[in-house]
């Protein structure tokens, strides 16, 4: 009867995104609390994640099989099988399609309101001169706002693996760490080939540069001739 | 000449009468502009730091928050001005008015971190403007984080 077998579930991208946003947004709470002149490292860390999230919403659609969005999406057939008891499949259960969502959902609302965030004190997020001072406050209230939704999710996040791992006696973070789980049924993850990784990169590489505002034009130099009075 | 010195008599007690209450409108705008003056020369002590460095213009800006550091700005926040309206309705929390020695352990912070500001600045060293520059922001949010409201 026991006839356990071994499938990839996370593929390595999967894997690689989340170890390196777990350690990104950890620096990015810790930068942004402390300040200083941490905020500029808060701003460079705040690109890398935007990259990742990026990378992770292509990584959705092209990538392989338990990472697609739409493999996961939790519809009401699947929370009716769940709360029943009957939910089998490896990949994201419906309850962690949830809690997937949330955490993207959160992040992406802190990384377009930190883009246009500030601090009065001297650091502006680097799109700020699209939106001016008004829209930038309004902004930096909701990103220190929302900083404690995403802690409460994330707490929730690790609580749940946490009832897994001691109630369910399933260990979620092995499959997260080396890739493959031991299952009774299930098909290995298939798809997300080298391919889906470039376009993944190229459009995640693309949208840290749109992001890092290094393209706004620069406002005019002033005329060599004209200078301020020099009092 | 006599009338001069009344003249002159008034005036003081009009000033001294003005410096005793000032008008909440007023406070609230001065320390508006005071902290808006503090940012532009953060901003300028910033553009040295990352750009190339002038010791005379960061020197400036250093100088400037040092004096306004040591203006006594708790004066401006009379009592009444917890609300209303200066340049722009008051951000500030009203917990500042009564936290007492808390407020002070801060603002003590910042006049320190505000006097070795302008001190290294003085001296010209980029590196410790570049470190003390830091201990000065850090003060700055410690304030802004515990009595300025979020928007
Ligand atoms: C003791 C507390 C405290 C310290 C220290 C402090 N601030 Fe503030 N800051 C405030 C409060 C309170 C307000 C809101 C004032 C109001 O609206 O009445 C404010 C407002 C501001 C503003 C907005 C001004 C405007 O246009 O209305 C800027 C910019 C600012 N601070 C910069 C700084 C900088 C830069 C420093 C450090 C060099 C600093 N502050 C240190 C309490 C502080
Ligand atoms: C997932 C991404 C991000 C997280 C988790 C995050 C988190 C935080 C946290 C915890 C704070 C401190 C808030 C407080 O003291 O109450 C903060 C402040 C700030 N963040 Fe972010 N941030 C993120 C992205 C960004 C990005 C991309 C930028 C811009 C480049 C940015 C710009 C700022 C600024 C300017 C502040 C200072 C606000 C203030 O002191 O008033 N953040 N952020
Ligand atoms: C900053 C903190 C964290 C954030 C923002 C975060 C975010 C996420 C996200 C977005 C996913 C979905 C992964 C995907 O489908 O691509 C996920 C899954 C997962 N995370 Fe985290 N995570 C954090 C911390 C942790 C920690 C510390 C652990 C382990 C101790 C962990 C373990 C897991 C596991 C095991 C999964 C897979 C869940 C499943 O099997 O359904 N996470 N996390």
């Amino acid at each position: 009867m026991n006839s356990k077998k071994r499938i990839l579930v996370w593929d390595l991208p999967t894997r690689l995104f989340h170890w390196l946003l777990v350690a990104a947004v950890v620096g990015l709470v810790v930068t942004g609390k402390v300040g200083g002149n941490l905020i500029d490292w808060h701003g460079k860390i705040g690109l890398l994640v935007l990259g990742l999230v990026v990378f992770r919403l292509v990584w959705g659609i092209v990538g392989s099989t338990y990472a697609r969005f739409c493999q996961f999406f939790p519809t009401p057939a699947k929370i009716a099988t769940y709360l029943k008891g009957g939910w089998q499949a490896p990949g994201h259960n419906p309850l962690g399609a949830f809690s997937v969502f949330a955490l993207l959902g959160v992040l992406i609302f802190q990384l377009l309101t930190g883009l246009v965030a500030n601090d009065d004190i001297a650091f502006v997020g680097p799109l700020y001169d699209l939106v001016g001072r008004d829209l930038s406050n309004l902004a930096t209230g909701w990103h220190r706002l929302s900083v404690d939704v995403l802690i409460a999710l994330i707490v929730l996040h690790l609580a749940a693996i946490m009832f897994y791992a001691h109630v369910k006696k399933d260990n979620l973070v092995k499959p997260m760490v080396r890739g493959w789980k031991e299952v009774d049924q299930g098909e290995p993850a298939r798809g997300g080939g080298a391919l889906a990784l470039v376009v993944a990169l190229v459009i995640a590489l693309a949208a840290v540069f749109a992001a890092s505002g290094v393209w706004l034009p620069e406002p005019p130099p002033p005329p060599a001739a004209v200078e301020t009075p020099s009092w | 000449m006599k009338s001069k010195i009344v003249l002159a008599l008034l005036a003081t007690t009009l000033a001294a009468g003005a410096h005793a209450q000032v008008k909440v409108e007023d406070a609230i705008k001065w320390r508006q502009s005071a902290y808006a003056t503090m940012g532009w020369s953060m901003s300028r002590i910033k553009a040295n730091i990352d750009g190339t460095y002038n010791k005379d213009d960061v020197a400036k800006a250093a100088n400037v928050i040092q004096a306004i550091a040591n203006s006594g700005m708790g004066a401006l926040y009379v009592p009444g001005s917890d609300k209303g309206k200066g340049w722009a309705d008051t951000r500030v929390k009203p917990a500042l008015f009564t936290d007492g020695p808390k407020v002070g352990k801060i603002a003590g912070d910042f006049n320190a971190a505000a006097n070795e500001l302008a001190k290294v600045a003085a001296s010209g060293d980029a590196a410790a403007v570049k470190d003390a520059f830091g201990k000065l922001g850090g003060t700055c949010k410690a304030c802004h984080d515990d009595y300025r409201t979020k928007q």
